[in-house]
């Protein structure tokens, strides 16, 4: 048999979801590149494997199976059809997930050089398109899948989530941060617990954006609502207010009517926040689902500012009015860009304790790394400045002042950061080297940890703590004068568990709750990523330090006043609870006992 | 008009549940009786059998046979299973003390069920609909939402199929909470048909949020204020509710679940498939983790059922000679939150003397901040009673999910008199006193 020489294929996938047509009055479709493989029943490839099992039904559905030509391209039947005559259709709703699922598995990918492994550590995600009958759809680590529910419409018809593009993104950015950052789903502060939740409705948000077409439809029936021409735009359409309101508003609310209870408005509500830096305290965004908002709120407030500003090279030549498609182009083109920078950035975010200020000064240090020009869409300024609209300053902190007490060791810097906001390098640390070696140093943990424990005083590692190394990753970047450079980026976890005398003896001015056992153990945790250079020189050490008092009193606070410690039948994140409490806007801490 | 000179409320124990008779006395004529919810469920082993029935008839003597009003919160068998005739038939000692006024809330009203062809007063008053078309939407609206909760009777064999497949499964304690607040939530008929009798027998009250409760009527000296639960309308009002419709998302719930779970059972027709025997090696690994997915899932509906019928909950304020009674079922955040922002509202809980504790001392159900530290904490002479019972509703000492809370009873403990049922003899017929002097 001949190898197959097709690099990639291509597969029809709904662009939205079935209830948003286009101006034909017609599901809008888009065929999308998938990484070519050599495909088993299921479909089964190397990283996803859809099974469609349906547990309410307790039914098992046969397989999509595909024909392969001589290149080894896949036959994908849905293409350039009527998308009524398969939106019903079981196999197509596989090759759907399936087919999205890979798509944003291979965005990260290539946004970070590298293969991405699962949380769970098995190499296929399973993708169950039907798996329960609810308005439901949820990311399990325990089951090693992404699950979709099916529910009865207000019309009486069913609804399928594995036909929502964005509910597809939004579950796989689970499942994929929790393999990339797998303690972002302990206890901790109320920012980790909206993290996930943030961060996977940016990636929806961004990802829906960038496929072909939807921007285009978007304005168009923003622009014909007005009685407008569907191909050109009004040049103050495209301020950044008026982008806003159309573009991010209009596709959170073509999310679908019946997806949205699903969603629970999420996005509606996120790109409706006007910047304010309330928010942060006020209780009502004090639960994960809503706190999550902020994040998407500064992201996409950064997008559109950036996006309005690339406009105005346009506008220069425009008679008072825009091509709409030049215009929806930059915007995807723009989308896109963001959306590469928000993955980047998850390397340069510490392993625990995250917190939005940390996540600013990792993706600004993540696109200065890179791209140290950044005219064209100079959107690290805008990011700086929406964040700190919404009262979010950089955790990067000897440059612009920190709003959470973390100072940089002095001796663990001796630098400036590149950027304002970015980490402080601290490649002129005097740390020793010689006592291991470098090529193991890019895979090994325990070469990694070699080096952290000769270096420990340095590192400011918190003594008597359980420490491990938990990843060492290599990430392949092109750099500014086009040579590739091979970095490494190693996660470290410390755990103390701690008796509440021995941690009033610790944290001087926590406050304990009442009802504590003298044996209860409570768990301080600490971590830090460790970004080593080409040479294997330590260039970034992005520490949440174990003995921070201000932040784990803070911390430890939080979690006491939500029941969640101490740690007695702790269950881990529940991504199925969360969505559905997202969905009822349910939850307020601060008035539960 | 007379003035009510003392005034007593009388705490049945029960066990798991809900049973209050207040008295007003005067210096002249005979006392009144409001007896507010009567249930237990489950039913602890000393009311079975004839225990309801006994506790029946104690209240039937302590009010010397006339009830002047009755309130039925809401519809959970913890607060209305002793209206039932089934069984040991307590519900005829009630009925048989002739309630002048019948309360429970708007989701109870029989206009709104199927088959009603007319908007109710409850729907309508609360807000002045635009015009005709607006004011059938707003019905059929608040029609679907009740039928939902009756609907919901059709899980009860799934309810129970699924939480032996979950204790199967070596999930007892998720077995334990799927088969008790499933079936708390399930309606019991007879209890309610003896409920709506009453109602016809003397004036039944639907009631909302601003509603005329009909007490005042029974009750000289007396006024009541109806602080909830909010209708949908009032609902769509609440600040961080102005978005989103949680209506909408439960009847989406509820249609699906009675699709998929309930009575007569209709499948999703994907195509053809197997089942689960005959299923191919590859699938087998998955298809035993996701078997008791459908419970789970159901858990969490019955969970989220559970917060729906305990937000419809009778919130109610009685006031007498200066003195202020707090009455609010199981009402959660969301009934409570329609109240709280309403103008004045603030001012009418100050000072409250007795706070019958909400949802048996749980931790969702008296706010802590908007309630309890910004407005009850701060009375001079407060008094509070909860019936409960340790050890039901799950959750170990400290848990989040214990009834009651601990954190919760240390505040109430330090900041008031404070009573509980789980102190009195488990005796059908034993009750507390406490005594609010006018």
């Amino acid at each position: 048999m001949r190898p197959p020489t097709a690099r990639g294929n291509r597969l029809t996938v709904i662009a939205q979801d079935p209830a948003v047509l286009d101006r034909r009055g017609q599901v809008l479709t888009a065929s999308v590149p998938v990484p070519a493989e050599l495909l088993g029943p299921g479909p089964w490839g190397y990283r996803v494997q859809v099974v469609d099992y349906d547990a309410t039904q307790d039914r098992l559905y046969p397989p999509l199976e595909y024909a392969v030509d001589e290149s080894g391209s896949v036959t994908d039947r849905f293409a350039n059809v009527d998308p009524r005559s398969f939106i019903d259709s079981i196999e197509f709703h596989s090759q759907n997930v399936y087919a999205l699922v890979m798509r944003t598995l291979a965005r990260f990918e290539q946004a970070l050089g590298r293969r991405i492994s699962w949380g769970f550590g098995g190499h296929q995600l399973k993708v169950v398109p039907h798996a329960f009958a609810d308005a439901n759809a949820f990311y399990s680590r325990a089951d090693e899948a992404l699950l979709f529910g099916y529910f009865e419409a207000r019309s009486g018809d069913m609804i399928q989530t594995c036909l929502s593009h964005d509910v597809i993104v939004h579950e796989t950015t689970h499942a994929l941060l929790d393999g990339l950052r797998g303690r972002f789903i302990d206890p901790s502060s109320p920012d980790q617990a909206a993290f996930h939740e943030g961060f996977a409705d940016v990636v929806s948000l961004l990802s829906v954006f960038s496929m072909p077409g939807v921007v285009e439809e978007i304005l168009a029936r923003k622009s014909g609502e007005k009685g407008e021409s569907d191909r050109l735009i009004r040049v103050d359409a495209v301020d950044p207010k008026n982008l806003k309101q159309s573009a991010l508003l209009g596709l959170a609310e073509q999310m679908g009517d019946e997806v949205k209870e699903v969603r629970g408005e999420a996005l509606r509500r996120s790109v409706s926040l006007d910047p304010s830096p309330a928010y942060l305290e006020d209780p009502e965004f004090q639960v994960a689902h809503r706190r999550g908002e902020i994040l998407v709120a500064a992201v996409m407030t950064a997008f559109v500012r950036a996006w309005s500003d690339r406009l105005q090279d346009l506008l220069a030549v425009s008679d008072g009015f825009l091509d709409l498609q030049r215009v929806a182009e930059e915007g995807r083109d723009a989308a896109d860009y963001l959306l590469t920078m928000n993955i980047r950035a998850l390397d340069y975010t510490p392993p625990v304790h995250l917190e939005f200020c940390d996540y600013l000064s990792a993706i600004i240090t993540a696109d200065v790394e890179i791209r140290p020009d950044e005219s064209r869409y100079r959107f690290r300024e805008h990011l700086r400045t929406s964040f700190a609209d919404f009262g979010i300053l950089p955790a990067s902190g000897t440059v612009v002042p920190t709003q959470d007490g973390k100072k940089i060791n002095p001796q663990t810097t001796a630098a400036q950061p590149t950027e304002p906001g970015a980490w402080v390098p601290c490649s002129t640390l005097a740390l020793v080297y010689d006592r291991t070696h470098a090529d193991p140093l890019t895979r090994d943990p325990d070469e990694v940890f070699r080096f952290i424990w000769e270096n420990r005083a340095d590192l400011a590692l918190a003594d008597e703590a359980f420490s491990q190394v938990l990843s060492v990753r290599p990430s392949l970047r092109v750099g500014p004068d086009g040579f590739a450079l091979r970095e490494t980026v190693a996660e470290l976890y410390q755990v103390l568990r701690l008796r509440p005398a021995e941690l009033e003896r610790r944290l001087k001015k926590i406050e304990l709750p009442e009802g504590l056992e003298d044996d209860d153990l409570i768990p301080l945790y600490g971590g830090a990523t460790l970004i080593f250079d080409e040479y294997g020189r330590l260039k970034f050490y992005i520490h949440n330090a174990l003995d921070n008092e201000a932040r784990q009193t803070r911390r430890l606070e939080h979690l006491f006043a939500r029941g969640a410690l101490p740690e007695r039948g702790a269950r881990p994140r529940d991504f199925s609870r969360i969505h559905r409490l997202r969905s009822f806007n349910v939850g307020n801490p601060r008035e539960e006992w | 008009m007379p003035t009510p000179t003392r005034i007593t409320l009388l705490a049945f124990q029960v066990g798991f549940g809900d049973c209050f008779l207040l008295r007003f006395e005067y210096s002249s004529g005979r006392p009144r009786h409001v007896l507010i919810d009567f249930g237990s469920f489950p039913k602890a082993s000393w009311l079975k059998k004839t225990g309801m029935r006994k506790v029946a008839e104690a209240i039937k003597q302590q009010c010397g046979g006339k009830l002047d009003a009755v309130v039925a919160t809401h519809r959970h068998a913890d607060h209305i299973n002793g209206f039932t005739t089934d069984e040991d038939d307590p519900g005829s000692v009630i009925a048989s003390c002739a309630p002048d006024v019948v309360v429970q809330p708007w989701t109870e009203d029989p206009d709104a069920k199927r088959n009603a062809n007319k908007p109710t007063a409850a729907f309508m008053n609360a807000f002045a609909p635009a015009n005709a078309a607006d004011a059938k939407r707003a019905f059929l609206r608040g029609q679907a939402f009740v039928e939902s909760l009756d609907d919901m009777r059709a899980l009860l064999p799934a309810l129970n199929r699924n939480a032996e497949l979950l204790r199967n499964a070596g999930y007892r304690d998720l077995a334990h909470q799927l088969a008790f607040q499933g079936q708390n939530g399930i309606t019991n008929r007879r209890a309610v048909e003896n409920l709506m009798e009453m109602g016809r027998q003397g004036v039944a009250r639907y009631v909302y949020h601003g509603a005329d409760s009909g007490l005042e009527a029974v009750l000289p000296g007396v006024t009541v204020t109806v602080l909830g639960p909010p209708t949908l309308q009032q609902t769509k009002t609440i600040k961080k509710y102005a978005e989103t419709s949680p209506d909408e998302y439960w009847l989406t719930m509820a249609r699906t679940t009675l699709r998929f779970y309930g009575e007569g059972t209709s499948s999703f027709d994907g195509g053809s498939g197997y089942a689960y025997d005959d299923a191919p090696a590859y699938a087998r690994w998955l298809i035993a983790r996701l078997r008791t997915l459908p419970a789970r899932q159901l858990l969490e509906i019955v969970r989220s059922m559970d917060r729906v019928l305990n937000n419809t909950s009778v919130v109610l304020l009685f006031e007498a000679g200066g003195r202020k009674l707090l009455f609010p079922g199981d009402a959660q955040l969301e009934n409570w939150s329609y109240a709280l922002e309403q103008p004045g509202v603030d001012d009418l809980l100050e000072d409250v003397n007795l706070y019958k504790v909400g949802h048996h001392g749980s931790l969702n159900a008296t706010p802590k901040t908007l309630l309890w530290e910004n407005i009850l904490s701060k009375s001079n002479d407060l008094a509070t009673v909860v019936s409960t019972l340790a050890g039901v509703h799950g959750g170990d000492h400290g848990n989040p999910t214990e009834v009651p809370r601990s954190t919760l009873v240390t505040a109430l403990e330090s900041h008031s008199r404070y009573t509980t049922t789980q102190s009195l003899p488990k005796t059908p017929g034993a009750f507390s006193e406490t005594r609010i002097d006018v």
